[in-house]
């Protein structure tokens, strides 16, 4: 990923991507790396709090408990798990096309704060209009958004992994002026935008999670669909093994590039609209809290695939909710969960490099 | 705007940059062996951490400089052991590194202090002997990238590795080299950032300061100086901003916030032409071809 290497003679890839896209070469190895990465972090956070004089196995039965044990904690991690979902699908759609964008913060900030700033100073629209509208908002820009470091690859070959990221502070710094300036709440003593009032999602009937959940739901199997049956979901596979290939056929890597940048931000400008209207309510300067980092592990353990990506979306969340309920029980320090999170992602690249290390592979 | 600039700006503008030009050297220094080191961020917060950790046990920052180089180095060799060794994807691990960095370290922070209580300040370097570190580290790396067999082997080994290794260098062993060396000065400028006229440790203390050096080593075209100058314009932003903060002016304070980051995606849209970018950048090597 250097800034002007043309990308048709990167070399097929190597690491986690080049597993994933090579196909179904061991089923058992892609399902057991993420399974034991997670095993081996709890391992390790298990000693952490033993360290801490806090038993592992009751800690880590309360965390379980603080999940299933309760209505409250199923809700939770489904509330949690929404956007990470949806951060994490738009993410492995990049990577599966070997794209490595790390701008999901920055457009599901900018999605978020489009669609809010529709929804609550923009056309007064009956309620349900106002949600559409504003979801059609948040798509859009969180697309644009990803679409600039998207232009500035195929206008001038700038790394998207440097543009991405450095897209991220900019959106950082207009939610700070939005929400200060731009969309204030005229009634706030401290800077907020006003509530989304009308354009708030409801819950699902009969549970105490918002609609953005059942969207999230809705979404893997619909991305699936995309990637296994359309032309699209071809080039993307094609793009991410053999650009080479790409570039002989008559479709234009540059084009499936932008699709795909433009698509994992439609996903990250839809995630962050769902969780103003689901959760939050309206903006604050701590609307980011760092999901859009979240979602590249979540991406990564779900081996960029849809289905993975809800697993792993839902089990980070759980642990997140799980060790929250466990901390009023032990004196866990609060960042444990963070580390053990971190560590899983460490031990799966690891893991991943090591299960296939050349003197294994038949030459 | 005619306050802006006062002497005090400029020397919040120097005092802010000076990390970001250690850090940006020391990813030069990798990146032109061929190794795209995404973990900068992460080694940067851990070096702040030894630094810190280091300066309060010892009582003296210049230990704790130290402890940031060490730990730097260490985090060097994590990350030239997975991505040199065992060649796992250079931008996943560096990314993972960094995310593990920022959970660890404040893991680690918070268990070093007794919750309750503050944590303690540590005693701080004054500007003259970072600035002193900051040029003698310019010079350094300009030296040994420039005029030494080294520092050409270092060089060649990201244009050429094949050549290289034909050459009978060890392509494997310049790259880990130049990672914990690199690595090294990321620890330093972390820790140059706590032991400076900060004095503390806070969670998340870089502020992506790591991700701003990587972009400078893009904008500098991975030379030294232009990279030190490229560190300067971002501290002279960073400044501007903080000084606006607090007063009521036309322009919004935010703006500044955002402003070194749209200056060097402005950067590397006029010079992201073919500009001295390693050729072998990020890609692993593997002897004989894969």
């Amino acid at each position: 990923m250097t800034m002007t290497r043309d990308p048709a003679t990167v070399p097929a890839p190597d690491g986690v991507l080049g597993r994933v896209l090579r196909g179904p070469d061991s089923r058992a190895a892609s399902v057991a790396v993420p399974v034991g990465a997670v095993l081996a972090a709890l391992v390790v956070g298990g000693v952490l709090m033993a360290v801490e004089g806090v038993a592992p196995l009751s800690a880590y039965g309360e965390v379980v408990l603080g999940v299933f044990g309760r209505t409250r904690g199923l809700i939770d991690t489904a509330v949690m798990a929404t956007p990470l979902i949806l951060l994490g699908l738009g993410v492995a759609v990049a990577y599966r096309a070997r794209v490595f964008t790390i701008g999901a913060e920055g457009q599901y900030i900018a999605g978020a704060l489009a669609g809010t700033a529709w929804a609550t100073v923009g056309p007064p629209l009956p309620g349900l209009l106002l949600l559409v509208s504003g979801l059609a908002v948040a798509v859009l820009t969180g697309a644009a958004w990803s679409g600039v470091a998207a232009w500035m690859l195929a206008r001038f070959g700038a790394s998207v992994v440097i543009t991405s990221l450095l897209l991220n502070y900019v959106a950082a710094a207009a939610l700070a002026w939005a929400v200060r300036v731009g969309i204030r709440d005229p009634g706030s003593f401290t800077p907020q935008s006003r509530p989304l009032g009308a354009a708030a999602l409801p819950d699902i009937p009969g549970t105490g999670v918002h609609l953005g959940f059942l969207v999230a739901l809705l979404a893997v199997p619909a991305l699936a669909a995309v990637l296994r049956r359309t032309r699209f979901g071809f080039r993307v596979e094609v793009l991410g093994a053999h650009p080479e290939v790409l570039a002989a056929t008559e479709a234009r890597p540059a084009r499936t590039r932008l699709a795909v940048l433009a698509l994992a931000g439609a996903f990250a400008g839809l995630a962050g609209f769902v969780e103003v209207a689901g959760v939050t309510e309206r903006m604050t300067p701590a609307f980011a809290t760092g999901y859009g980092f979240t979602a590249i592990i979540v991406a990564l353990l779900g081996r960029l695939r849809p289905v993975g990506v809800l697993v792993a979306a839902l089990l980070l969340a759980g642990l997140t909710v799980g060790f929250d309920e466990a901390e009023r029980v032990f004196i866990i320090p609060s960042t444990t969960v963070g580390v053990i999170q971190a560590l899983i992602v460490v031990f799966f690249v690891a893991g991943d490099a090591l299960s296939r290390r050349p003197g294994r592979r038949r030459r | 705007m005619d306050t802006l600039f006062t002497l005090a700006t400029l020397a919040a503008a120097v005092r802010l940059a000076i990390p970001v030009a250690v850090a940006a050297l020391g990813e030069l220094v990798t990146e032109r062996a061929g190794v795209l080191n995404l973990g900068l961020e992460g080694t940067m917060l851990f070096g702040a951490l030894a630094g810190y950790l280091a300066t309060l046990a010892s009582g003296t920052p210049w230990l704790g400089l130290g402890g940031g180089l060490a730990a730097g180095a260490a985090c060097g060799a994590v990350i030239a052991l997975l991505v040199v060794v065992i060649r796992a994807d250079q931008i996943v691990t560096g990314l993972a590194f960094t995310l593990f960095a920022v959970s660890a370290t404040t893991y680690l922070f918070e268990q070093s202090y007794t919750i309750g209580q503050a944590p303690p300040r540590i005693p701080s370097l004054s500007m003259g002997p970072l600035v002193a570190i900051v040029l003698v580290v310019l010079a350094g790396v300009w030296f040994v990238l420039a005029r030494t067999t080294a520092g050409l082997v270092l060089g060649a080994t990201g244009e050429a590795p094949e050549a290289v290794d034909a050459l009978g260098y060890r392509v494997p062993r310049v790259r880990t080299l130049a990672t914990v060396a690199g690595s090294a000065l990321a620890g330093l400028a972390g820790a140059m950032l706590v032991c400076g006229p900060l004095g503390l440790f806070v969670q998340n203390v870089t502020a992506g300061r790591g991700w701003v050096a990587l972009a400078l080593v893009v904008f500098a075209r991975w030379r030294p100086g232009r990279a030190v100058a490229g560190a300067l314009l971002f501290g002279l932003c960073d400044a501007a901003q903080l000084r606006l903060q607090g007063t009521a002016t036309e322009i919004p304070y935010e703006v500044f916030l955002a402003l070194p980051y749209v200056v060097t995606l402005l950067a590397l849209v006029v010079r992201a032409r073919r500009s001295g970018t390693p050729a072998a950048l990020a890609v692993p090597f593997v002897r004989g071809g894969t």
